[in-house]
């Protein structure tokens, strides 16, 4: 046997090498600048001055009294822009899970045949600009728009629904957006899923709620799961559609760094607040990486 | 009707009238089942047997509720369960698939349906035990479907199926994805199961064999109809049709003249000049000199000396099963024969060409319909 010469990869990760670099240099750096830059002051033009400073990192949950240096209070404008956009990012995921489910298995329970045109449908919207998509959304819900000129030619309302720069909006805004992301992968779960079951269920004296909880559910929850994901983590750094729908009194935190790097002039501050998104995100994913591994041990037992 | 469909008057487990089952519409309607009657008893072991898309499945999903008959009645220990759901009606299913939930332990999957219909947890856990002891598998209570073999989720299957005490339990070819051994091994199980039980068993099969082994009646299916019904010693020696006749084990079709009738038998002339009696089909009355089918089993011929048994043939070729050896013979006429023995120790098979007598035992010749 000629095993021993050969065993574990040897060199052979050398080979990855072109990937690694790019890895290095197109993730990891850019990453490990913002990082630095957290804990720099801030230039009077924007840009960074080079001395350490944890003002940034401060200044992202505290703020300071203008007369009164020392008198330190939480700061309550970026609190409620956290709170803000994981409260819109949850709500944004759970309402496309409930939009999803029914879109997902009304798709796996068509004939084979004519479900490519089904999720066909479901990719059309990538195709346009997510812009003007969501200028469009605007064009629906805005005050003149058609939403409000309805309501009032049909007599229901007399003065337009404000809808426009509300967290409605914004969540209407991103469920549209984010809903084919939750529905592929619940397709794709569905798909995999043994329609038998569900028969075994009914027999077994399952109603058909019951059978959607003990029999559909357990066997769609990696779809949702992925799905959840895929919807939560761009919701949560979301930049356009609040910008768009939500103005300037509804902003989410892609917004608040947006403008620290822009008006606000404060790189410092911007960058901290990136690495507080990108710890959020990584929570995230690592709640669904230990849910995707209980899964997968006790599908093992 | 005529003798094929009996007792439809008889009050059982299961009453099934002039149910019919048609799937699609117009002209791309498709009949699944054509006027099904048929009453099974309590306790019974009953089997739907025919070759795949004769309607058997679909007449077992229409019984548990997966279907619904277009027309016609069903009634489930007296009550008329035609319209309800499969969750409401007393009737429980082992599928071809086993469709045990991957997600459940076999304890909990055993459980379910007990869960369903609401029983306290402690009856649930206490019938679960005793179904894993019905099927032999205590020690593998926590595992999951994923890590058991086929038997083992047959098995399984059976349990879960059971725990819940129907009246009727349906098995839809529960024994096809087993290897040989296995299969034999679970046919005596099942049999086991249903005396132990007392429960009604509804079988779908179509292995011919695995019928006549464990059903108390047999119900031959093809293309929606029944086409007959009863015990599997009538089934096999009295086939209503060249259909059954020829699904159920191996079957000579020989086409002879009629030389004279006699009540509810016929004298038919022999290749060779000799004469044979053969039972009648109810209501035949062939006319003298007409050509009619008649069935023979190939156990029912044995080997004489030539000219001193009822036809003579040449033997084509001989095939050896290990228990019986199968001789293809040419009848003097040109129609082919084929011929069982049982083997017996120092027994050497004929040459081909050779020439032999063949003797037919009294009563096995029929006469076929069509």
């Amino acid at each position: 046997m000629r095993a021993p010469l050969f065993r574990g990869h040897g060199w052979k990760w050398l080979l990855c090498a072109p990937a690694l670099t790019v890895l290095l240099l197109a993730a990891s750096g850019p990453l490990l600048i913002v990082l630095v830059y957290s804990f720099l002051s801030p230039g009077n033009m924007g840009g960074v001055v080079w001395e350490f400073s944890t003002e940034g990192w401060f200044r992202v949950f505290f703020r300071r009294d203008i007369f009164e240096p020392d008198l330190v209070t939480w700061n309550q404008a970026h609190l409620a822009v956290f709170w803000r956009s994981i409260w819109l990012s949850l709500q944004t995921t759970l309402i496309c899970a409930f939009l999803g489910f029914p879109t997902a298995w009304f798709i796996a329970t068509r004939p084979p045949s004519t479900r490519t045109v089904w999720l066909f449908l479901i990719t059309i919207p990538f195709w346009t600009n997510l812009l003007i998509r969501t200028f469009a959304i605007q064009e629906v819900i805005r005050n003149n728009g058609t939403i409000n000129t309805v309501l009032m030619r049909l007599g229901v309302i007399d003065s337009p629904i404000q809808m426009m720069f509300t967290d409605f909006a914004v969540l209407l805004g991103m469920a549209y957006v984010f809903l084919p992301l939750m529905v592929l992968p619940l397709y794709a779960a569905m798909e995999k899923m043994d329609f038998r079951l569900v028969e075994a269920g009914y027999d077994l004296y399952a109603s058909r709620l019951m059978v959607l909880w003990h029999v559909i559910l357990p066997q769609v929850k990696p779809g949702f799961i992925a799905g959840s994901i895929l919807v939560f983590i761009p919701a949560i750094g979301a930049y356009v559609t609040p910008r768009v729908l939500g103005g300037g009194r509804t902003m989410m935190l892609g917004n608040l760094i947006a403008l620290q790097f822009g008006q606000g002039r404060n790189w410092p501050l911007g960058a901290a607040l990136a690495m507080l998104m990108l710890v959020v995100v990584v929570g995230a994913l690592v709640l669904y990486l230990r849910a995707v591994n209980r899964m997968e041990g006790a599908r093992r037992g | 009707m005529d003798a094929r469909v009996q007792d439809t008057t008889v009050k059982g487990e299961i009453d099934i009238t002039g149910v019919n089952k048609v799937f699609g519409q117009g002209a791309a309607a498709f009949h699944a089942l054509t006027d099904i009657d048929l009453s099974i008893a309590t306790g019974e072991f009953f089997t739907l047997l025919g070759p795949s898309g004769c309607g058997k499945t679909t007449l077992l999903r229409v019984i548990a509720g997966f279907e619904q008959p277009s027309s016609g009645s069903l009634r489930i220990n007296g009550a008329e369960v035609a319209g309800l759901g499969p969750n409401r009606r007393p009737v429980n299913t082992v599928f071809q698939s086993y469709a045990l939930f991957p997600h459940m332990t076999v304890a909990q999957n055993i459980g379910f349906g007990l869960k369903m219909l609401g029983k306290p947890r402690r009856e649930i856990e206490a019938t679960a035990a005793e179904m894993l002891r019905l099927v032999r598998m205590e020690a593998l209570a926590e595992r999951r479907p994923a890590e058991l073999s086929g038997g083992q989720q047959q098995r399984v299957a059976l349990a879960r199926a059971l725990a819940p005490r129907p009246r009727v339990l349906l098995l839809d070819e529960p024994l096809s994805a087993l290897d040989l051994k296995l299969r034999k091994e679970m046919q005596s199980e099942l049999k086991r199961l249903q005396t132990e039980t007392g429960i009604t068993f509804v079988f779908v099969t179509h292995d011919q064999e695995e019928a006549l082994t464990m059903s108390d009646r047999v119900a031959v299916m093809s293309a929606g109809r029944i086409l007959q019904m009863g015990r599997p010693t009538e089934i096999y020696n009295a086939p209503v049709n060249r259909f059954v006749a020829d699904f159920i084990g191996e079957t000579n079709f020989l086409v002879l003249p009629v030389a004279q009738t006699e009540g509810d038998a016929a004298h038919l002339t022999l290749p060779g000049g000799k004469r044979a009696q053969a039972l009648l089909p109810d209501g035949m009355l062939p006319v003298t000199g007409a050509d009619v089918t008649a069935v023979i089993r190939p156990e029912q011929a044995t080997i004489v000396e030539p000219d001193a048994g009822d036809m003579t043939a040449t033997v084509d070729s001989a095939v050896f099963f290990g228990t019986d050896t199968h001789l293809h013979l040419t009848l003097s006429d040109g129609q082919p024969f084929v011929l069982r023995r049982q083997n017996r120790p120092g027994q050497q098979p004929p040459e081909p060409g050779t020439a032999l007598g063949l003797s037919l035992a009294p009563g096995a010749l029929r006469v076929l319909e069509d």
